[in-house]
């Protein structure tokens, strides 16, 4: 696979669009272009953000914070100040 | 989804790590002057700092119940689902690494994951496909609604990447709308709008290097 074609596949990798066969050769080329393959799959994850950020914003619940943030006390009260 | 999310598999639990030098391609949202960044809420999350998550929430909640209506397309669910993934974030925060991306980009992996996974547990997936194939049509515009000429001439950042979106052929945002939004795989969207499995996968591989190169040079202006 030539680092072009594996462009391509790690754009529909990151949304899960690869083909179970298309994966096993994606992810053999993953490891042929090693460092340059990683850093390409992470710039591809822009791609989620983007899709994200081209909607319109939805209005929440106005109670929803509050029972998050209830959630998150109970959470800490059990385990400590951490986060589990 | 047929392949897995790499970003939410768990990482080391050394926190956050210094960027490194492959930056994801989207413009994120402005900040007031003085605001902290995500990465720092993300730290704050990881020290066990409520008060972080209570500003992440407030910074990208409509951003994140956006995504989730867009999938599963009702309301109480979509809040549901909502509170769900800032708890999710709450407690895997020790599984973002900052080398890998940035915090929006893990939220809204982790955001569809869950969205994905809520809609093919309700077995509505069926009746969203009936709901796509009755309006294909409708489907790309719906996705890049209300953006006017003054949103893309001020920056605003939701235009912007509608442009960008909006610049492809109908068909390409079809296939990369069922992708990503429903999760579909090729053979899903094939079978699901009686398309050549080939031409799917052209116009996923087109579109979304379109899109990727799209985001870039906007990216650059910045």
């Amino acid at each position: 696979m030539s680092f072009e074609e594996f462009q391509n596949c790690a754009r529909l990798y990151v949304i899960g669009a690869l083909e179970p066969d298309e994966l096993q050769k994606f992810e053999a080329a993953r490891k042929q272009y090693g460092s340059a393959a990683e850093d390409f799959i992470n710039q591809c994850y822009g791609l989620h953000e983007a899709f994200a950020l081209s909607l319109k914003p939805a209005k929440a619940s106005a109670s929803i914070k509050d029972k998050l943030m209830s959630m998150v006390r109970e959470r800490q009260d059990e385990a400590g100040a951490k986060p589990s | 989804m047929s392949a897995a999310d790499p970003n939410l598999q768990a990482a080391p639990s050394s926190n956050l790590e210094v960027q490194s030098s492959a930056k994801p391609v989207a413009v994120g949202v402005e900040l007031e002057p003085g605001a902290p960044s995500d990465v720092d809420l993300m730290l704050g999350i990881q020290s066990g700092d409520a008060d972080a998550l209570s500003q992440l929430y407030d910074r990208y909640n409509g951003i994140v119940k956006a995504l989730i209506l867009r999938i599963i397309h009702n309301d109480t669910e979509a809040d549901d689902l909502l509170q769900e993934v800032f708890m999710e974030i709450w407690n895997q925060a020790k599984n973002f690494s900052a080398a890998k991306g940035k915090p929006l980009g893990w939220m809204v992996t982790l955001t569809r994951r869950r969205a994905i996974d809520a809609l093919r547990k309700k077995q509505a997936y069926a009746r969203a496909e009936e709901r796509l194939q009755a309006e294909p049509e409708q489907q790309p515009l719906a996705w890049v609604q209300n953006t006017t000429e003054k949103e893309i001439e001020a920056g605003d950042t939701r235009a912007l990447m509608a442009k960008v979106i909006n610049s492809l052929p109908e068909a390409q945002q079809q296939v990369i709308e069922l992708a990503f939004f429903q999760g579909m795989s090729q053979r899903e969207i094939a079978s699901n709008t009686n398309i050549p499995l080939g031409t799917v996968k052209t116009r996923l591989e087109l579109g979304l290097k379109k899109i990727y190169d799209g985001l870039k040079e906007l990216k650059d202006e910045f």
